[in-house]
């Protein structure tokens, strides 16, 4: 994994590493560390759900997020919502009709760009879980710094733009930021995040590869 | 006829519509609903605004309150957004404590708010460490169709425009606190952040994008709300908020500034001449 570490230098990525199955007892789960900052994901599903949840057409995405306080927010809302969003356009939903898959994130610490680690964490977590799904995705969060120059990783600025993209056709998925920045600093970090982002699917290769000799 | 047929193939009369580059309620793909703004509609608050968007109803209100500023940050004062969505403004939501949905619509219109630094929150303390004004702004949606952020903001913009501060004297001896409402200063606002919202439909080939989207076709490209917001303050970017919906390609988004460009002008004029307006018959 040593190259692919340099690789990550090269684009100003926080390094990531990964263990699968850190949980026994979820039917998929991963930690993630990207930096300092770690996330915990499991997933557990298709499982039953109360009637007044279930949907006819697909399954039903149930996203829990706790923070490190584990005081509720309405900023975890925010950020659940985000990973649903996300998640429902990847997990082939429609396979497992009146289910519910629920995703829990444990925060673990928190040295900024928590979400963006939040929702690769979750990718995996649903590759080691085995649901089926359309296509993987990756978040890259960059940063603009004094000068209003676009870097990568941009941990401690206050404008940040970070941005989902999937594993095909490398379109956008889902997109936040933090702070104000004009409109070509966003196609540029749009633009920057797209190139990183095939960084973050070499690094889901390499773990998933470890793990499984199937594929 | 077409009502049968609506019920019977909803994907397909959806569809149907936008492959002949129109939608539903006959708009085009990039034209906006009617905006309509009237300021000081409630008199027991101390801003307020009604803010229609074709259907999309918003009231705002603003209350004042003194309170010691927070030990952290003595200089600051307060603002607080609050956005409720009632049961009355659609069937989704059910009385109770705020909904999912309502919750994180809240935390968006916050964080572009706080984002695009239009008030100074130093405005707001009248003696550091001891006391600043606390401005409650609640926002109440009667009629939910669709793109609710850009409503809550114009509303919520509208009123703050009109709003004017108290003068309060502090005896720091005695400690104690005269408010003279009859003085009043009005509250110093940077630009005017306008947010703009889009549905994502996929057709085929191709990706539409529906500007101002009504609940229905929310809906129709599926997902809570809208798809895609973004909000600009003087040109910049304050908040670009994308989930759901189908994905979007380079193209897409010059074509989404473009239009949100344009849109932040109109809004700013609109709510201005509103203001005016108001203040030429207060006269």
């Amino acid at each position: 994994m040593g190259a692919e570490e340099k690789d990550l230098r090269d684009f100003k990525l926080q390094p990531m590493k990964c263990e699968l199955n850190f949980l026994s007892k979820s039917d998929g789960s991963a930690i993630l560390s990207q930096g300092d900052t770690v996330a915990l994901v499991s997933v557990n599903g298709p499982l039953d759900i109360k009637s007044t949840s279930q949907s006819i057409e697909k399954s039903t995405l149930e996203i829990l997020f706790c923070s490190k306080g584990g005081k509720p927010s309405v900023a975890d809302r925010y950020k659940e919502n985000v990973i649903r969003q996300t998640c429902e356009k990847a997990v082939l939903g429609c396979l497992y009709p009146r289910t519910g898959i629920t995703i829990t994130i444990q925060e673990l610490e928190d040295f900024g760009g928590f979400l963006s680690c939040a929702l690769n964490c979750a990718c995996l977590a649903l590759l080691n879980s085995g649901v089926s799904l359309r296509h993987v995705f990756a978040c890259v969060t960059c940063g603009v710094d004094e000068k209003g120059e676009v870097v990568l990783g941009g941990r401690g600025c206050d404008t940040q733009i970070s941005c989902v993209f999937d594993s095909i056709d490398k379109t956008l998925i889902t997109c936040f930021s933090e702070g104000t920045y004009s409109e070509g600093t966003y196609l540029e970090a749009v633009a920057r995040c797209r190139a990183a982002s095939e960084l973050v699917f070499a690094f889901y290769r390499d773990v998933v590869s470890k793990y499984s000799n199937a594929i | 006829m077409a009502e049968i047929y609506k019920l019977i193939h909803p994907v397909k009369y959806f569809n149907d519509y936008i492959s002949r580059d129109i939608r539903p309620d006959g708009r085009k793909f990039h034209e906006q609903r009617n905006i309509k703004v009237n300021v000081n509609s409630l008199k027991t608050a101390e801003a307020s605004a009604v803010v229609k968007c074709g259907n999309t109803t918003v009231v705002c209100g603003v209350q004042l309150e003194l309170a010691t500023p927070k030990a952290e940050e003595p200089e600051l004062g307060f603002l607080v957004t609050n956005v409720e969505l009632t049961p009355l403004c659609s069937s989704k939501y059910r009385p109770g404590p705020p909904s999912d949905n309502a919750q994180v619509q809240s935390y968006m219109l916050s964080d572009i708010f706080s984002n695009s630094k239009c008030i100074d929150l130093k405005d707001l303390c009248i003696v550091p460490d001891k006391l600043a004004w606390v401005v409650y702004c609640d926002i109440v949606c009667l009629d939910n169709d669709g793109s609710l952020v850009d409503a809550c903001i114009i509303a919520l913009m509208a009123s703050l425009k009109t709003l004017s501060l108290p003068t309060v004297t502090y005896d720091p001896e005695t400690e104690e606190i005269k408010v003279d409402p009859d003085v009043r200063t009005p509250l110093k606002v940077d630009g005017c952040p306008v947010a703009t919202s889009f549905a994502v439909y996929k057709l085929t080939e191709r990706n539409i994008l529906l500007t101002d989207p009504s609940a229905y076709e929310e809906e129709m490209c599926g997902g809570l709300g809208a798809h895609f917001t973004v909000c600009l303050n003087k040109g910049l970017i304050c908040g670009n908020h994308k989930f759901g919906g189908s994905h979007l390609l380079m193209e897409n988004q010059e074509e989404v500034l473009k239009i949100a460009k344009e849109r932040a002008n109109l809004v700013v004029k609109v709510i201005d001449s509103c203001i005016k307006n108001e203040k030429s018959i207060d006269k």
